[in-house]
């Protein structure tokens, strides 16, 4: 199909470069520069979408960033993108898009049927009042409102592309490389600060790259493209294009996207990204964002063809595109005679300029004339006429002063209708840290907060719309902006007399939004204030007889500005047409809050990096190459990889554990325990600071010995455990859980910061440094002897001893503790030496059957013996009375420890806290389920007490029945009662209280 | 190999290990496991591993500064954020009151002796050789995988040649000293060496990346 509204070569295209693309199923052709909504109105395609309640057909209205109706689904499978704007979206060979509503087609719409008869049955707050009345329908309405709604779909498969994000700092931003934007970055560079200059547009500009105003005696697109090469070459500035400020948030934090060349071939990219977040920290930001223009309500607004005075003048003159044969403008500013005279100068079909004013310059109304327009004064366009496609525009005769709208009409047959209601301000950014937008009458727009620190305006963005305006005030703004840095800008003599321009059109408004039909609003065809969620000025003024005043209120029950437009072209009209209908001013109704993102950002760039296997790092041992190659099962522990079990052949977990089980029991196992927490602990009050944060007793720990501890918090609950050695008189190595590790090394520091700085002693975290393998079993010192110079004989080194040797080779700390419950060594050695020990063990092991052993095995051993994991055996509400574990209290001690006082509270101490204990299952088979509620009681009354619950539950190899430990109301005076535990609805296990050691009670075996 | 002090009651104060095997060959750096890695691109990130022995010092100024000169003759850097290097051993500050000094790893054990010997009043010593890492990282785009991993400003104007900082990295940590414009040190803890590794190929596979070990086994 050729590109038959395309009538000249236009400045942002390339016609040199044709490029084919696809829009829903069918072949078109368009220019390299094309956005996709200039390349489908250069092919005459006008319909480009359904609205969102009434299904009404919907054509392009703008050419940029403002657009509400041209949501579009963009390529295909994995890549595609939902929720594109047409007039954003540049052009590549290959492109595939489609329409997102229309069901079953966007041409024949079986919700326009529905929408045609709807107007009463959606009326605003339509879902608030089908939520409530009757709730029942709810569920019949929800599924054609989801089958309507939605704008476009996700992929399911994976993302093929990368995102990333940058951290950037700079001395000032400047958001918008418009007129305004680029003045400033020419001033501010020169003193040398760190500039980021960025724009949402592939080419720099703004809205001079489609006017035929001069800087400097040159054509305006001269001085952008030098002004872009001096700031490109000159080392303090970064232009970033393609870039959307998204948010500007506290701190002068402001988060932009910045979006890659487009290219089909998303496949190969492979390494390139495909968006990316540049989260910019600035010193000052000069936002320079410009204005949206803004449309006229009348009756029937939104029929393809009804577009903004500005898109059609970037039609013409960057794209080479008209969107159709005829014109009609109207206006109640000079700037939309631009659309109606560079139509004119195409020299074909007809164009009408509807101005409401009554004086307007003489030179704007004879121009047009004598390029043989047709000129209309004190009057407006009321109504369009078409369904799929304007055919015609109804013109009134229109006080303006009155808002009286005369019955005779007149028709003129068109294909487009543009509007200019005027230029809202860009007030966004300026407006997400919470400062209101500023009314400005004479203007007719919001303009930024001046009140705002760190943010300067410049240009359309703070309300002066014209070209020396802009160029002044980019300049004055970034110089007084970088006045509090080190960075003054001093602009030599030399400097004074440039960016000198011609001014074209002066602006002037009278103000207009809503155009009055000669029907009552309610009864004349429908008024579009925001096209994408389908709000009429008849549902804002019926809202405000509901009795919505505020317009935040108003915004939530007709969903004015809710769409993914977030209400730029729709704003100001919509707060207008409040106002008028609740009799006060704009001032006094405001605007609703403007929140981030200004546009929609992707999830992709949102996750960046931290996606896939960076999502979360991976912590892992020295010893990780060894287990992946001897192909253990991974369980993660807080960040931590620990080998799971490690199954032979095709051994599933229980069979697994069952082995690895016994043979420590009955041999020798081995552990990586190198994930435990490990603090050095040195100084001359090492022991007084122990002392204090542990429960017991450690002042006379002698060298060479080692001793458990509970750690509790101030209220008496533990908070963590460990075996501590005392490595010398002033130096202890502390242990931690290896959840807890960082949260006790900070605990440590907090109370010897803030409470005992007096106290000489230094924390080291020494986790990673050391890696501990763990010989455990019966054969474990058998199996060292062979290894080590430490003599192992059990009257020189003794359970709870530490000594220091070469093990394999290998300088090594050996502890002889023990979580099994069996004879045990930790060898601690550095951890560039882990993996060689573990293979020096492993090869020494395979006469004894050494048998390596997860972190499930692990737990059941330590289950058999009664050992408790805090976090799991407790939950914070657990005092160590509360786990039986009084031998680990010194009351006596001359200085309190933390959580003494805790835990002496009257709760802490009544009768019937829970309590650990054991719990063996009636039926030795039945493994209880952990988190189990405990009865006592079948006949317990509903809703019932839960008097306790199973912490730790597994099935016992050495004891050949299942055990469990838990926590029952005043368990310690209930041994050998029977309780019920609950394993499914209605079901319920019988199970004994016991004491919690299951095996070795008496402790021989770990003693040697 | 029973070094440690001894109190004024004949009662070991600080105990110090020799921490190398008389085994050569059997260290393993953290990313001794990776072989070289080469992604190709005009202006690669280049990485390098180094086995360095490493020693925190904790304590006041006046209780080390002394010792450190005689030893090592080596500044101990008061200013915050700031380093000193002699040869091929650098300090650097971390704290107010605590350093990290590398050396060579064969003189680790000597160097904690001595400092020991030489310093008295309250301090500490810890070899965390085998706990982190040290990385280099070179190239005209290491300073945007900085940007990409670190929030803090690495901009030469903010973060000169010499300059040390501790901060998040990723979803790591990081002890970041500028070596030289193009030239940064990276030093990382042991467990989270492969996630970091990852990290840092991936965020620099777009310029091009070499990795490669200088002595990963000492």
């Amino acid at each position: 199909m050729s590109q038959k509204y395309r009538v000249g070569a236009g400045r942002l295209v390339d016609s040199s470069q044709p490029m084919t693309f696809w829009f829903n199923g069918r072949r078109f052709t368009g220019w390299q520069g094309d956005t996709l909504a200039s390349a489908l109105l250069a092919n005459g395609v006008t319909l480009v979408g359904r609205s969102f309640k009434y299904a009404r057909p919907r054509g392009i209205v703008a050419a940029g960033v403002e657009e509400p109706n041209a949501i579009l689904q963009v390529g295909v499978g994995a890549t595609t993108v939902p929720n594109v704007r047409a007039t954003e979206q540049p052009l590549y060979e290959g492109l595939v898009a489609r329409t997102t509503h229309g069901w079953p087609s966007v041409k024949w719409d079986v919700m326009s049927l529905l929408g045609r008869l709807a107007g009463a049955l959606m009326p605003p707050g339509f879902y608030y009042k089908t939520f409530m009345r009757p709730q029942w329908l709810w569920h019949s309405y929800e599924k054609l409102i989801r089958k309507a709604a939605g704008l476009g779909y996700s992929p399911s498969e994976p993302d093929p592309d990368c995102y990333d994000k940058l951290n950037q700092h700079c001395d000032l931003l400047i958001i918008g490389a418009g007129p305004a934007g680029l003045a400033a970055a020419l001033a501010a560079y020169q003193g040398g600060a760190r500039i980021i200059l960025l724009d949402e547009n592939p080419t720099p500009g703004g809205w001079l790259r489609c006017s035929d105003d001069r800087i400097d005696g040159e054509p305006a697109e001269r001085w952008v493209a030098k002004a872009l090469e001096t700031l490109v070459s000159a080392g303090n500035v970064q232009v970033l294009l393609r870039t959307t400020a998204t948010g500007l948030h506290d701190g002068r934090f402001v988060s932009a996207i910045e979006r890659q060349p487009p290219s089909v071939a998303s496949a190969a990219l492979q390494t390139r990204i495909k968006e990316r977040m540049h989260r910019i920290r600035a010193g000052q930001i000069l936002i320079a964002t410009g204005a949206h223009e803004r449309p006229l309500v009348f009756a029937n607004n939104d029929v393809p063809g009804c577009m903004l005075a500005g898109a059609v003048s970037t039609y013409l003159k960057g794209y080479g595109v008209r969107p159709g044969r005829d014109l009609v403008v109207g206006t109640c500013t000079d700037a939309a005679y631009a659309a109606a005279l560079d139509w004119l100068a195409l020299g074909e079909g007809s164009v009408t300029v509807v101005d409401a004013r009554s004086t307007v310059d003489a030179k704007l109304v004879s121009a047009v004339k004598s390029a043989g327009g047709r000129c209309i004064l004190n009057a407006a366009v009321i109504e369009a006429k078409g369904r799929t496609k304007v055919s015609a525009a109804v013109i009134a005769t229109l006080d303006l002063v009155t808002g009286i709208i005369d019955s005779e009409v007149e028709t003129v047959a068109t294909d487009v209708i543009a509007t200019s209601g005027g230029f809202s301000p860009v007030v966004h950014l300026s407006a997400h840290t919470g400062q209101k937008p500023v009314w400005r009458k004479d203007i007719a727009g919001f303009v930024p907060c001046p009140d705002h620190p760190d943010v300067y305006v410049a240009g359309a963005a703070g309300g002066d719309f014209s070209l020396s305006g802009a160029l002044a005030q980019g300049e004055g703004e970034a110089q007084r902006a970088l006045a509090r840095s080190v960075y003054r800008i001093d602009l030599g003599p030399d400097q004074k007399g440039r960016n000198v321009c011609e001014e074209q059109w002066p602006f002037a408004i009278e103000p207009l939004f809503h155009v009055p039909h000669v029907k009552p609003t309610a009864k004349a065809p429908p008024q579009f204030v925001d096209f994408q969620l389908d709000v009429t000025a008849a549902a804002i003024e019926l809202a405000t007889r509901e009795g919505f005043q505020s317009v935040e209120h108003v915004k939530r029950y007709t969903a004015l500005g809710f769409g993914t437009d977030q209400g730029k072209l729709s704003n100001v009209n919509g707060v207008a047409i409040a106002a008028k209908a609740l009799n006060q001013s704009i001032e006094e109704t405001g605007t609703t809050m403007f929140r981030p993102n200004y546009t929609p950002a992707s999830f992709g760039v949102m996750a960046g990096r931290d996606v896939g296997g960076l999502f979360e790092p991976k912590r892992y041992t020295a010893m990780q190459p060894w287990h992946e190659l001897n192909g253990a099962k991974f369980e993660d522990v807080g960040q931590w990889r620990r080998p799971w079990y490690f199954p032979k052949d095709d051994e599933t977990l229980d069979q697994a554990v069952k082995r690895e089980c016994l043979a420590v029991r009955q041999g020798v196992g081995i552990l990586d325990a190198s994930t435990l927490g490990k603090i050095d602990i040195q100084g001359r009050d090492a022991r007084r600071f122990l002392n204090r944060i542990y429960t017991n007793a450690w002042l006379k720990l002698p060298v060479g010995k080692c001793r458990y501890g509970i750690m509790c918090g101030e209220d008496g609950m533990v908070m963590d455990d460990g075996v501590t050695a005392c490595l010398g008189d002033q130096h202890f190595l502390m242990t931690t859980t290896t959840g807890g590790a960082a949260a006790v090394l900070e605990w440590l520091e907090l109370w010897h910061q803030t409470e005992w700085p007096d106290l000489e002693v230094y924390f080291n975290s020494v986790t990673d440094h050391w890696a501990t393998a763990t010989l455990s079993g019966p054969d474990s010192l058998a199996l060292l002897k062979g290894l080590t110079d430490i003599d192992l004989s059990p009257e020189r080194f003794q359970f709870m001893e530490w000594r220091q040797g070469l093990v394999a080779d290998i300088p090594a700390r050996v502890f002889r503790i023990s979580f099994t419950g069996e004879l045990s060594y930790e060898i601690n050695v550095n951890a560039n030496y882990g993996l060689a020990l573990w293979q020096r063990l492993m090869h020494a092991g395979a006469d004894f059957n050494l048998t390596p052993y997860g972190t499930e095995t692990m737990h059941v051993l330590r289950a058999e013996k009664g050992f408790i994991i805090v976090g799991q055996d407790t939950d914070g509400s657990v005092t160590p009375e509360d786990l039986g574990m009084h031998w680990a209290l010194a009351p006596r001690k001359a200085f309190s420890y933390l959580g003494k006082r805790g835990m002496a509270r009257e709760d802490c101490q009544r009768l019937g806290r829970k309590q650990l204990v054991g719990l063996t299952a009636s039926e030795e088979t039945v493994v209880l389920p952990e988190g189990s509620q405990i009865v006592f009681s079948k006949s317990t009354a509903l809703p019932a007490n839960m008097v306790g619950h199973v912490t730790s539950s597994y099935f016992s190899p050495i004891l050949d029945r299942s055990i469990a430990l838990a926590l029952v109301a005043g368990g310690h005076a209930r041994l050998g009662e029977e309780v019920l535990v609950s394993v499914g609805k209605d079901q319920w296990q019988p199970a004994k209280i016991v004491p919690s050691v299951f095996y070795d009670p008496e402790g021989a075996r770990q003693h040697g | 190999m029973d070094n440690s002090q001894k109190g004024g009651s004949g009662i070991e104060r600080f105990a110090q290990m020799n921490q190398r095997s008389p085994v050569k060959g059997l260290s393993r750096s953290p990313l001794a496991v990776l072989d070289k890695i080469t992604i190709s691109g005009e202006n690669p990130v280049i990485l390098e591993e180094h086995s360095l022995g490493q020693l925190v010092l904790r304590g006041q100024p006046t209780v080390l500064e002394a010792a450190l000169a005689s030893l090592r003759d080596l500044t101990l850097p008061v200013k915050a954020l700031t380093s000193c290097e002699q040869d091929y051993d650098c300090i650097r500050w971390l704290s107010p009151d605590e350093w990290l000094l590398t050396l060579p790893v064969e003189e680790v054990f000597d160097v904690e002796k001595a400092l020991r010997d030489q310093t008295s009043g309250h301090c500490a010593i810890v070899n965390v050789s085998g706990g982190q890492t040290v990385l280099s990282m070179q190239g005209v785009h290491a300073i945007d995988v900085l940007k990409k991993s670190t929030s803090y400003d690495t901009d030469l104007r903010n973060f000169e040649v010499g300059k040390v900082v501790t901060t998040t990295f990723a979803q790591a940590q990081v002890c970041l000293r500028r070596v030289n414009v193009a030239h940064f040190e990276l030093i990382i803890r042991r467990s989270f060496a492969n996630y970091l590794f990852a990290w840092i190929q991936d965020a620099s596979a777009e310029y091009g990346f070499v990795f490669n070990r200088s002595d990963s086994q000492a």
